[in-house]
């Protein structure tokens, strides 16, 4: 372990101070994104008795993505837009509320994010929340007080740009990334200093090495060779406009100082306008968080033709693939593949499908290039192209999986759609969306439009399955109780076996769930799972007539999908559960 | 400053000399309520094309072209953005309200589109939306 490394591991533990099994500081609630808890009151044989002991409205429609935080007694919720930031104080009997902190936020916003104006959670660090406002400001709030510390504009919500996902923050770095491949932005992250909100460094996914932080010396992808790729695989100045946003979940692996992102799809839609492979859209990148450095970098669907965001979390975990001890980071896109990869080097060591997969027959592991079935190739000239599975959205799309060690599972919340996909040809307009697509979605195999898995990532296999009637858009959360939770699209929170499966117990929370439940340990010594209800997401824009909030908007039920609306509507809720 | 030194009288004659020469004229859209029962001076705007089929059809070729279909969807039923296919409309739904809401935009996210977009265009993309018809059960839901 070099010096450097010493030092960012003793911040990262500053960073995290206070951090332990009965609190939740981060999104993922540890650096390796595995969403599991050591607590253990709640178990296989108790969780029955499970019961709401409070909720909260939040006082928001939107989607509620994301999760709350936990620490010091203290519970963190951030709302979709207006992004609110509660501060509920645990210690004291109906958790009153500490302070409020209510931010001003740009209403062009609301015009400017693809898929309803969520946001998915905060990060503390060293006595303050870090979060993002959909306008592209990321703001550190005094967690004492409710102070606004800093406030910084990151992104430009006039060209596209809108800020929906958690920081992350490693040792004094806050990391940031913009959303808006719909809109033809240049994805990029951005590291800023945590005590001052200034923007340190700012890489950008697509575009010269120089501005993409690819240094000779120092990035080595493991497949792709030559520089200049995030130039060169692209038509001239496609990737001025050519999307590959950041809008998911981050890890870090303190030993390599290496933190990992996904991106999302590069744009438009239609494949015609922006022939080659173009890097780094849809695709894992890892990078030194100090400075930025590009260390190496995968694509998981060159020349995506498909909407393939690549923007779900990279879990690290240590495995066994093919008798070897490895040290992995986990990952299921959205096209389909749970992918296995060294996290030292970029290496695929598994790549298997875990939902129904048709665009492509496999993954080469030599290459790392997916074998693609050119029946399954779209873009304007191609007209609409039947039966492609996944759908845009995704075998999973930004709703969280959950890895146990204690089990060596991964539970995943899944779609299961396919979808025809049409695009035409789109002209960039600044502001306005940069798509041009029809794709209508149909129930996948079986018929049940989602379920969650477990799944074994050292195989590539799938160990059992929970189907489920709707997409299941919340995360999952994995206790050392052999409990897993997760929460459905019609608005039941649940809680199953983590060996088997089975059912354990469920409870109707008042609108669909669309957040990840997190756990901690409350004032009283008891375990205590929280969760969002509140429907939306993408769900908001697709799933029919399921608001009931503005009398100007009235729409047809959704053609795949009649009757989600028969069972929920749009709110906001907070809730927490106990024996 | 000079202003206080203005007569009320003539200061009110030139705000409405103003008024009826902006060009487009300030918006009434039927859900307003007139403070003491007093609609503001202001013109109206009539679509030049109301009814022609032809401006449907190009507005509908518009709707798409200026990525309108982006938010709205195929066929305006709402994605991000709201339905404009159920009659319904937050800012009114007569000629010059929903030419207005092209041209300068809404604020919670509907962009302007006066600086893109021709008068004669974003007038045929108003008779393209004018021209869809909400089901005749739109306000019920049943199972």
């Amino acid at each position: 372990m070099t010096v450097s490394t010493l030092l960012v591991v003793l911040v990262v533990q500053r960073a995290a101070a206070g951090a332990s099994e009965d609190q939740w500081p981060m999104p993922a609630k540890d650096y390796a994104a595995t969403r599991y808890s050591a607590l253990a009151q709640i178990t296989v044989g108790n969780a029955k008795g499970l019961r709401a002991v409070w909720s909260f409205s939040t006082g928001v429609l939107a989607g509620h993505e994301g999760q709350p935080l936990v620490v010091h007694q203290t519970m963190y919720v951030v709302t979709p837009y207006p992004n609110v930031l509660y501060a509920f104080d645990l210690s004291q009997e109906g958790y009153p509320l500490k302070w409020k902190y209510r931010p001003n936020v740009d209403p062009a916003a609301i015009g400017m994010a693809c898929c309803d104006v969520v946001n998915r959670g905060a990060f503390f660090a060293n006595d303050r929340i870090v979060y993002n406002l959909l306008d592209g400001h990321t703001v550190a709030i005094a967690a004492a007080t409710g102070r606004e510390i800093w406030n910084t504009k990151v992104a430009d919500v006039r060209q596209g740009e809108t800020t929906p996902m958690a920081p992350f923050v490693v040792g004094d770095r806050v990391i940031v990334g913009t959303a808006g491949g719909e809109y033809g932005v240049r994805g990029w992250v951005k590291g800023l200093d945590l005590a001052t909100g200034r923007v340190v460094w700012t890489a950008y996914n697509a575009g010269p090495d120089a501005e993409i932080l690819a240094r000779p010396e120092t990035f080595r992808p493991f497949y792709d060779k030559g520089s200049g790729l995030g130039q060169t695989t692209w038509p001239p100045d496609g990737w001025k406009h050519g999307g590959a946003p950041v809008w998911g979940w981050l890890s870090y692996d303190a030993a390599l100082d290496l933190f990992y992102y996904g991106t999302g799809n590069p744009a438009p839609y239609n494949a015609d306008q922006r022939l080659g492979d173009n890097k780094w859209a849809t695709s894992v990148l890892a990078r030194r968080p100090g400075d930025g450095t590009l260390v190496w970098a995968y694509q998981f669907t060159p020349a995506d033709n498909w909407d393939y965001d690549a923007v779900q979390e990279m879990i690290l975990a240590e495995l066994t693939v093919r008798g070897r001890r490895r040290r992995v980071l986990v990952h299921f896109d959205k096209n389909g593949f749970a992918y296995t990869i060294d996290r030292a080097t970029g290496e695929v060591l598994v790549a298997q499908p875990y939902v129904t997969v048709n665009w492509a027959k496999r993954v080469d592991l030599t290459t790392g290039r997916p074998e693609v079935d050119s029946t399954k190739l779209t873009g304007a000239s191609r007209g609409s192209v039947q039966d492609i599975c996944p759908t845009l959205e995704g075998g999973k799309n930004q709703q969280p999986a959950a890895y146990s060690p204690r089990t060596g599972l991964f539970y995943v919340p899944t779609n299961n759609m396919c979808m025809d996909y049409h695009t035409t040809p789109v002209t960039y307009l600044a502001g306005t969306p940069f798509i041009g697509l029809n794709a209508p979605y149909k129930p996948g195999p079986g018929g049940n439009l989602g379920a969650v898995i477990a799944w074994d990532a050292g195989l590539g296999k799938k160990v059992w399955e929970i189907k489920e009637k709707y997409p299941v858009w919340s995360g999952a959360l994995a206790t050392a109780g052999g409990v897993v939770f997760y929460g459905t699209l019609d608005g039941w929170f649940k809680a199953v076996d983590a060996k088997t499966g089975s059912g354990l117990w469920k409870f109707k929370v008042g609108s669909g769930v669309v957040g990840n439940p997190i756990t901690f340990t409350g004032a009283d010594g008891k375990q205590y799972v929280a969760v969002y209800a509140g429907l939306g997401g993408d769900w908001a824009l697709l799933a029919g007539d399921v608001r009931s909030d503005d009398p100007a908007d009235v729409r047809p039920p959704a053609s795949f999908m009649p009757d989600l609306a028969r069972h929920t509507s749009l709110g906001g809720i907070v809730w927490l559960f106990a024996l | 400053m000079a202003i206080r030194a203005v007569a009320a009288a003539p200061l009110i004659a030139l705000l409405v000399t103003a008024g009826q020469q902006a060009i487009p004229p300030a918006v009434r859209y039927e859900q307003h309520v007139f403070a003491g029962g007093a609609a503001p001076l202001a013109g109206t705007l009539e679509n030049p094309f109301k009814g022609d089929r032809r401006s449907v059809a190009d507005g509908e070729k518009l709707f798409s072209a200026f990525n309108c279909d982006g938010c709205h969807s195929l066929g305006a039923t709402g994605g991000q953005g709201p339905s404009l296919a159920d009659g319904r409309w937050r800012y009114g739904g007569a000629d010059g309200a929903i030419f207005h809401s092209i041209y300068y935009g809404r604020p919670r996210g509907m962009p302007a589109f006066g600086g893109v977009l021709p008068p004669d265009a974003i007038w045929k993309l108003v008779t393209y939306l004018q021209g869809l018809e909400p089901a005749a059960d739109l306000s019920t839901t049943s199972w």
